[in-house]
């Protein structure tokens, strides 16, 4: 058995600095990686996952040590080889891939360029035009559209998923026998995290390479594991194979771990419900165009169209989340709500007045009634202001309160957000992101805002933390009649949270309707994409095979005539190329852009539509 | 190629716009600043009905913009004007020695006597900056790569000492230890190459401590960038990363800081440094140039070295966006 094994690790321990002061992140960590198998590491944040995959690869610096334990490749423990030995095995036998790809490579030079460069340093001998096409066939493989030409082109100009799919490659051109891939679909979009996860199990079929595939998700760690090992704390706490593990977790944190994984159509409770109230925030036909320089031609400008004509109510104390791909149009839209751009057309009214025709003092207070919460919680605090004073700011803008009458309004405000009162001279140096987050929404709700803008909100945040906030959402919705829009594409969150929800595409809604309805009967094919590419553990009602779509939407600037979906429509027709489709209602009462009939789209999934009929009906909201 | 001809076309013609600006402003306070260059041509016993002929037939009495508008359409014409003092066989002609004095086109004119300077003053440029180079470049490396160690430590005691050196001091004490006291090298004037070697390494010393410390912040920054490390363990070398990937990166900053603060530290320099050594430079032509109200040859250098500090941050500008894409001008 002992011989067959690829990669052994025995007893590792990693502390980080040294002394007394040495705190040990990483304690007698133990697994065997076979040879063409997948070995999932689950964990938390700080669960030492980054940490533990970076010693396979013998990549631990100083001030993090290894205190003991050996990392055994194929009979040689790989923390006491020679440097020379290890950079014969780097990049070569045993491969890496992190979280970020995006800084990965440099970002002066061509992406094609560097792959090329790493796999003529590893065969010199080979010519480069013969390396070149290696290069550009492997991306072929990977399916980045166009490879030719995307070989020349540089980081800035790859997103984040076709970037993700470069580095697999610059992985996998010296056909390693071991990679280790931290992370890697953490910072994707869920229809192209699904895409990698699938092509890394087809290379990894065609290629016979075992993989290491440490992450942070079940829901992913299931869809490619054949084993699973849970880290707790730098501890292995279970390790057991991916079919066993979720059906019979033994150790209370696995089982914590996967009570934790958010659902979307078993056991999620309540949903939002649609209210009555009157319409708070209306936005008519609100389109954005924005002109960037043309490098290939001379004084040209190519129009980025981030919004094409969006309409939607959002009534008084009603959830409504907008959803899609990065790079829909979610973040210009939520610039414009919040007025800090003003929009080519169309209006956006708030009460019935249309904020394009507000000035000075009339905007100012206009301004007041509507907040926006940003995802990071680092750069949106000033760090040498107390937080008292922070809070304070928006109060002192407005005018609405000085000396002791604004210190009681702010510790009232960090009270009801959940920040300790006596908090209110520190800094902000030391807290969390989550308490962070809490000191933004006290600075947006000091003024007492009718509406708030959560463009991303809780995306940075862990998923414990984002449960508390989503709570104290609720309840501040409850006792100030806030309205919400969520900006996310986070589906669980959403389904949550959310009572309304409108899905975009390139600048445009596609479908928008009840929670249930978008969830369970979506009628757009966009729609049940989303839906069949989150990662879970629970059976889905639109199955991958059915959906899954292929590359990423189009950019844009050059957006396809008639249906802008059909490029990647696996249900397309003849109409889809010429007339655009406009939101008509559809079967199940969701406003949906598609020429298509709800019949001609695949049935949900049987065994989920089951279950779905068995989960406990929800109960009643508010 | 679309982009390169853009870029050259607006930046071409706001360069020119700039160096007219800078041409008029430095017209304009030289005429307008006390001290009248007639007095300093004609002499100090020249008679006021002749110093006001002379006035009239240089063009002096006329409003100011009139004579900007005559001398750019001089220059169009390659025409800088001449000297108000330089004879043209050399050597001052003002003053007492031409109490009478001689008409203008017996004066050199401004285009020779630069001509003249200008393969001097290069050639102390180049040889200065070349030696500063030699220092800098291997320093400012090794204490950039790592943040500790003694090339890190030597970086910084040699730039701090290296930077409180004031040049006039520095010129005075090496003609002293390297020509007066050892009689090693010439200092004074120029007859042949050696004569370059004194004043130069006063250049270097100017330039170097801003480059090691520019050239080491550069490096350690695009050190820090993930790309180095990753580049490393996706099976590089530290040496190819560095050479190939690092250097590239931090070539960007450091052309800036070239473009913007190096180029004026070397023109202020040897304008120093001429004078100090009687180095037939541009420098000195300059100096001289001030202190005699020669105004042609003191606006014609200035729109010179305008023009130069324009040109080089154009083609600064150009290559810096040719190494990273992703910098917009």
């Amino acid at each position: 058995m002992a011989a067959e094994l690829l990669l052994k690790v025995e007893n590792l321990s990693i502390s980080l600095g040294s002394g007394e002061a040495a705190r040990t992140l990483i304690s007698n960590v133990a697994f065997e990686v076979r040879p063409k198998s997948v070995l999932g590491i689950i964990g938390e944040s700080g669960s030492g996952k980054t940490l533990l995959s970076r010693a396979l690869v013998n990549w631990v610096r100083p001030p993090l040590r290894v205190t003991s334990g050996r990392v055994i490749y194929q009979g040689r423990d790989l923390l006491e080889l020679p440097e020379a030995d290890m950079a014969r095995l780097r990049g070569r036998e045993i491969a890496y891939i992190g979280a970020n790809p995006t800084t990965a490579l440099d970002p002066t030079m061509p992406v094609g360029h560097q792959i090329e460069e790493k796999l003529r340093t590893i065969e010199p001998d080979l010519p480069r035009r013969e390396a070149r096409q290696r290069v550009i066939d492997l991306l072929d493989a990977v399916r980045i559209p166009s490879a030719r030409s995307r070989f020349d082109e540089y980081p800035f100009q790859f997103s984040g998923g076709m970037m993700q799919r470069a580095m697999i490659v610059d992985a996998l051109i010296s056909k390693p026998k071991l990679l280790v891939a931290d992370n890697i679909t953490q910072p994707l979009d869920v229809t192209v995290a699904a895409q990698i996860l699938r092509l890394l199990r087809d290379l990894q079929r065609d290629f016979g390479t075992s993989i290491v595939f440490v992450s942070s998700s079940f829901g992913t760690i299931v869809e490619v594991a054949d084993e699973v090992v849970v880290l707790d704390k730098g501890t292995i706490v279970e390790a057991q194979d991916t079919g066993s593990i979720q059906k019979n977790p033994v150790h209370p944190y696995t089982k914590e771990l996967l009570a934790k994984v958010p659902r979307l159509w078993h056991d999620v409770g309540s949903v939002p419900e649609t209210n009555a109230e009157p319409v708070v925030l209306s936005v008519r036909d609100v389109a954005k165009t924005y002109e960037v320089k043309d490098r290939a031609s001379l004084f040209r400008k190519n129009r980025v169209q981030a919004v094409r004509g969006v309409s939607f109510d959002v009534r008084r104390g009603e959830s409504l989340g907008l959803i899609g791909e990065s790079g829909c149009g979610k973040s210009t839209l939520s610039r414009l709500l919040s007025s800090l751009e003003s929009p080519d057309r169309g209006a956006i009214e708030v009460n019935g007045v249309d904020v394009a025709t507000l000035r000075g003092d009339a905007l100012l207070s206009m301004r007041r009634r509507f907040q926006l919460l940003l995802q990071d919680p680092y750069n949106s605090i000033p760090s040498h202001v107390s937080i008292g004073a922070t809070i304070a700011e928006p109060l002192r803008i407005h005018r609405l309160a000085t000396g002791q009458q604004l210190r009681e309004r702010v510790c009232e405000v960090m009270r009801e957000v959940g920040l300790p009162p006596d908090l209110y001279d520190a800094l902000p140096v030391g807290l969390s992101a989550g308490q962070r987050q809490r000191v933004n929404i006290a600075r947006a709700m000091v003024l007492e805002p009718s509406v708030l803008i959560l463009d991303e909100t809780l995306s940075a945040l862990d998923q414990v933390e984002q449960a508390k906030l989503l709570d104290l959402f609720d309840s501040l919705q409850r006792k100030h009649g806030i309205t919400y829009l969520y900006i996310s594409h986070d589906l669980a969150m959403v389904r949550r949270a959310c009572a309304r929800i409108a899905v975009m595409y390139l600048g445009k809604i596609v479908e928008i309707g009840d929670n249930e309805t978008i969830f369970d009967a979506p009628a757009h094919p966009y729609t049940r994409t989303l839906l069949s590419s989150v990662s879970t553990v629970e059976a889905k009602p639109f199955l991958p095979r059915d959906y899954l779509l292929e590359g990423e939407p189009p950019d844009p600037i050059h957006i396809p005539g008639g249906c802008s979906f059909r490029s990647r429509c696996p249900f397309v027709i003849d109409t889809c190329r010429t007339v655009e489709p406009t939101l008509s209602i559809k079967a199940g009462g969701t406003a949906t852009a598609c020429h298509l009939d709800v019949d001609r789209l695949p049935a949900p999934s049987i065994l989920a539509k089951a279950r779905i009929g068995a989960a406990p009906k929800r109960m009643d909201s508010l | 190629m679309a982009f390169a001809l853009e870029f050259f076309l607006r930046r071409i013609s706001q360069g020119v716009l700039i160096v007219l600006a800078v041409a008029f402003v430095i017209f304009t306070l030289l005429r307008i600043a006390p001290g009248d260059p007639i007095r300093i041509i004609l002499g100090p016993m020249a008679t006021p009905s002749a110093m006001e002929e002379t006035a009239e037939r240089l063009g002096l009495r006329d409003p100011i913009p009139m004579q900007f508008l005559r001398y750019l359409g001089d220059i169009a014409k390659g025409d800088f004007g001449n000297s108000f003092i330089r004879g043209k066989q050399g050597g001052t002609t003002g003053g007492s020695q031409d109490a009478a004095g001689s008409p203008p086109v017996e004066r050199a004119p401004v285009i020779e006597l630069i001509a003249k300077a200008l393969p001097y003053t290069l050639l102390l440029a180049a040889c200065g900056f070349l030696l500063a180079c030699l220092v800098s470049i291997p320093l400012g490396i090794m204490a950039g790569v790592k943040n500790s160690g003694w090339p890190q430590k030597v970086a910084l005691y040699l730039s701090s000492l290296l930077v409180s050196l004031p040049n006039v001091w520095v010129g005075i004490v090496l003609i002293y230890l390297l020509s007066a006291r050892t009689g090693w090298l010439p200092a004074i004037g120029y007859q042949h190459i050696g004569y370059v070697i004194i004043p130069a390494i006063v250049v270097a010393v100017e330039l170097a401590p801003v480059m090691i410390r520019s050239i080491s912040v550069a490096v350690a920054t695009n050190v820090q960038d993930p790309f180095y490390e990753i580049g490393q363990v996706r099976g590089l070398s530290a040496r190819t990363m560095l050479f190939r990937h690092v250097l590239r990166n931090a070539a960007v900053p450091l052309l800036n800081s070239f473009g913007a603060q190096m180029i004026g530290m070397l023109l202020g320099g040897l304008f120093v440094v001429e004078y100090i050594f009687s180095f037939p430079g541009i420098g000195l032509l300059t100096i001289n140039a001030v202190f005699q109200r020669d105004f042609p040859v003191i606006q014609t250098v200035a729109i010179f070295a305008s023009t130069v500090l324009v040109f080089i941050n154009i083609a600064v500008d150009f290559a810096s966006t040719t190494i990273d894409r992703r910098l917009k001008f």
